[in-house]
């Protein structure tokens, strides 16, 4: 038998396949994360969720590849992410909490030397420069020493040295954290760009109204369990309310006991 | 150009930017060598000796008292105090420390030594003195005044049969020549000078405290989550150390470029004495390199046990210090007592200094050299690779 017309297209995988993950610290006795699972689709902006102490940092860490889980499955694109090349590991980028950057060099020294690192040179290095500048808004600010700049210029050269290597997949640890609300209302809308521009951001917060204006799906984490994972509006039962319903839903989850 | 290229260019550019750290790395020692090889120019002068003072009181005022005096005052070690004063007044200057030792020449002492019963030197010393210094002067008062009876003995025997005279002289210049000391090599001496002992020491001291601002940004740069960014971007951790450790390897070859410098020329311009480098720059390079590398790897592994900047400069300082202190930096190994300075054998900045003093001193090659430059170049690899393991199993990034 002869089959004729085109041959039916291999359904691409999410951009992020997690499955029943487990990691332990090793001086620590509980497990950070314990048996989560979610996929998260290309092209979405999905918010990680959960108290301090949840997981969130440890499970952006193993996405970047700086952690190894023992158990579960863990990929990216199809790929395990223990099996990443180099450069399969730049197109995935991690912003974290801390400044991560050189406070003694100057904006731009620091988006040199971080193209740099990562094999880029010549004018492909100033191209990228010149773009996550103007991305962040950093093009007067080139010149000026990292540790002379406000928090929110910091926040952005954050930012902006992970999008130097135009990823296909962006983690945010907390980027709003001690900024002014100019800054802050700035930097979320430069999340808004970089995921319409078509990369895939998965963005940790505590501030539930950024999760609820930035974010297409949610997965919440508790003392390193997933306690729920889905739309907005599957997860407020049909009605994607008021910030004060998602603070509801996020205290119901996790209960409001203190944690630290 | 990889990102090695790019780590170590950034590591420059810091490390130009921080002025403290060059002022420790590179002011901090020219000042110690100058200071140090000025300063104990005097002390170092007679090889290491100790400069020991005594008074001596003549109260026989004879030939064998005034030979007596005479052969004490040859010795170069020995400087004479001339302070009058009565014996009992002598004796406290002893007991304050202001003078070492006291002798004491009776009256009568020249006219008893053909009595059969003659009346001795009395030989008091001060409290605190090292038994090895007090043994040192008394062996020293006993030759003098055994040389004193031999010639009087001799001298009594009257002239020889064949009518000379000299007997006497002649007798003791045999007995002079039962022991001979060899005469050194030319550029050789047996103990170093001032600049020869210090320029090495603060230079190697200097050497270790690299590990203060090596230790410093590496802390810094895995709290703030740097290296866990770096990591995931792709770059390894063997060129994250590798791209510390040049830069600061090529400090330390600076450093002992600089101090070497600043001992051939600087500190006799000051009026102290040139540092001559010996015959064999090929094993002085070799030290200042295998100091470096023990430095580095040490300022390495310091780096990877420390919680914070303050446990990475405390941990430095109290090791450095330590290291110093034993290993000959601060007060010359070969005055140490013999535990102590077993005990300083162990410390790297021993093995280094002695490198140094048996290329400056000693006119050592390589080959004379090697076997410290291989304990310290141990010392740098059992450090690298505690440094590499915990910074491999670091899960701070």
């Amino acid at each position: 038998m002869v089959s004729s017309g085109t041959l039916p297209l291999k359904a691409e995988p999410p951009l992020i396949e997690i499955e029943k993950l487990q990691f332990r610290y090793p001086e620590s006795p509980a497990p950070a994360l314990d048996g989560v699972s979610f996929r998260v689709e290309r092209g979405l902006l999905y918010g990680l969720l959960g108290p301090n102490g949840s997981g969130k940092t440890t499970l952006l860490k193993l996405l970047a590849g700086i952690l190894a889980a023992p158990k579960g499955a863990l990929r990216i694109a199809g790929a395990p992410v223990e099996t990443r090349t180099s450069r399969e590991r730049s197109r995935c980028a991690l912003v974290p909490q801390d400044f991560a950057f050189y406070p003694r060099l100057s904006v731009r020294e620091n988006l040199e030397f971080f193209a740099g690192v990562q094999g880029y040179g010549g004018s492909d290095a100033r191209e990228r420069i010149a773009e996550t500048m103007r991305q962040t808004a950093l093009e007067s600010w080139g010149d000026h020493r990292a540790d002379r700049c406000s928090g929110g210029l910091k926040r952005r050269l954050n930012i902006a040295i992970g999008l130097l290597g135009r990823p296909e997949l962006l983690l945010l640890d907390e980027p709003t954290v001690g900024i002014d609300p100019q800054s802050r209302h700035f930097i979320l809308d430069s999340v808004r760009s970089i995921n319409r521009a078509g990369t895939t951001v998965v963005y940790t917060t505590h501030y539930l109204e950024e999760i609820q204006s930035l974010c297409a799906r949610v997965a919440v984490l508790d003392r390193g369990k997933l306690r729920a994972e889905g739309s907005l509006t599957e997860l407020l039962g049909g009605g994607a309310g008021a910030a004060g319903a998602l603070e509801g839903l996020f205290l119901e989850l996790t209960d409001s006991a203190l944690r630290d | 150009m990889g990102p090695l290229h790019h780590l170590i260019r950034k590591e420059w550019i810091l490390l130009g930017r921080d002025r403290h750290s060059l002022l420790l790395l590179f002011l901090m020692p020219t000042a110690f060598i100058l200071i140090m090889s000025l300063a104990l120019r005097g002390l170092f002068a007679g090889h290491g000796a100790v400069a020991v003072t005594y008074v001596l009181v003549d109260s026989d005022k004879s030939r064998a008292s005034a030979q007596l005096a005479a052969r004490i005052h040859a010795h170069p070690e020995f400087a004479a105090v001339d302070t009058p004063g009565d014996e009992e007044a002598l004796r406290r200057l002893l007991r304050s420390g202001r003078t070492q030792f006291l002798v004491l020449v009776p009256p009568g002492f020249g006219a008893s030594l053909d009595s059969g019963e003659p009346r001795p030197v009395r030989l008091y010393a001060a409290p605190t003195l090292d038994a090895a210094v007090v043994k040192l002067f008394d062996a020293a008062l006993r030759e003098a005044a055994a040389r004193v009876y031999l010639r009087r003995s001799l001298d009594g025997l009257g002239p020889n049969p064949d009518g000379d005279s000299g007997a006497a002289d002649r007798a003791l210049e045999r007995v002079d020549a039962l022991v001979v000391s060899p005469p050194e090599e030319p550029g050789k001496s047996a103990g170093p000078t001032a600049v020869q002992q210090n320029v090495p020491a603060w230079l190697i001291f200097a050497m270790f405290f690299i590990a203060v601002p090596l230790s410093s940004t590496w802390v810094q740069e895995r709290a703030q989550g740097t290296y866990q960014r770096l990591l995931s971007m792709g770059v390894p951790r063997w060129k994250l150390v590798l791209g510390k450790a040049i830069p600061y390897l090529c400090v330390s070859l600076a450093q002992g470029a600089l101090m070497l410098a600043i001992g051939v020329w600087l500190v006799p311009l000051l009026g102290g004495d040139a540092l001559e480098l010996g015959a064999h720059p090929e094993a002085l390079a070799l030290m200042i390199a295998a100091v470096g590398f023990a430095a580095v790897s040490f300022a390495l592994l310091v780096a990877n046990i420390a919680r914070s900047v303050e446990q990475a400069t405390l941990l430095t300082g109290v090791c450095n210090l330590l290291f110093a202190a034993l290993g000959g930096v601060m007060v010359p190994r070969f005055i140490m007592p013999p535990t102590l300075k077993a005990i300083g054998a162990c410390s790297p900045m021993a093995w280094g200094l002695e490198g140094f003093l048996d290329v400056f001193l000693r006119r050592g090659g390589l080959a004379d050299v090697a076997p410290r430059a291989g304990l310290l170049v141990g010392f740098g690899c059992a450090a690298l690779s505690m440094a590499a393991f915990l910074f491999a199993r670091d899960r701070r990034g």
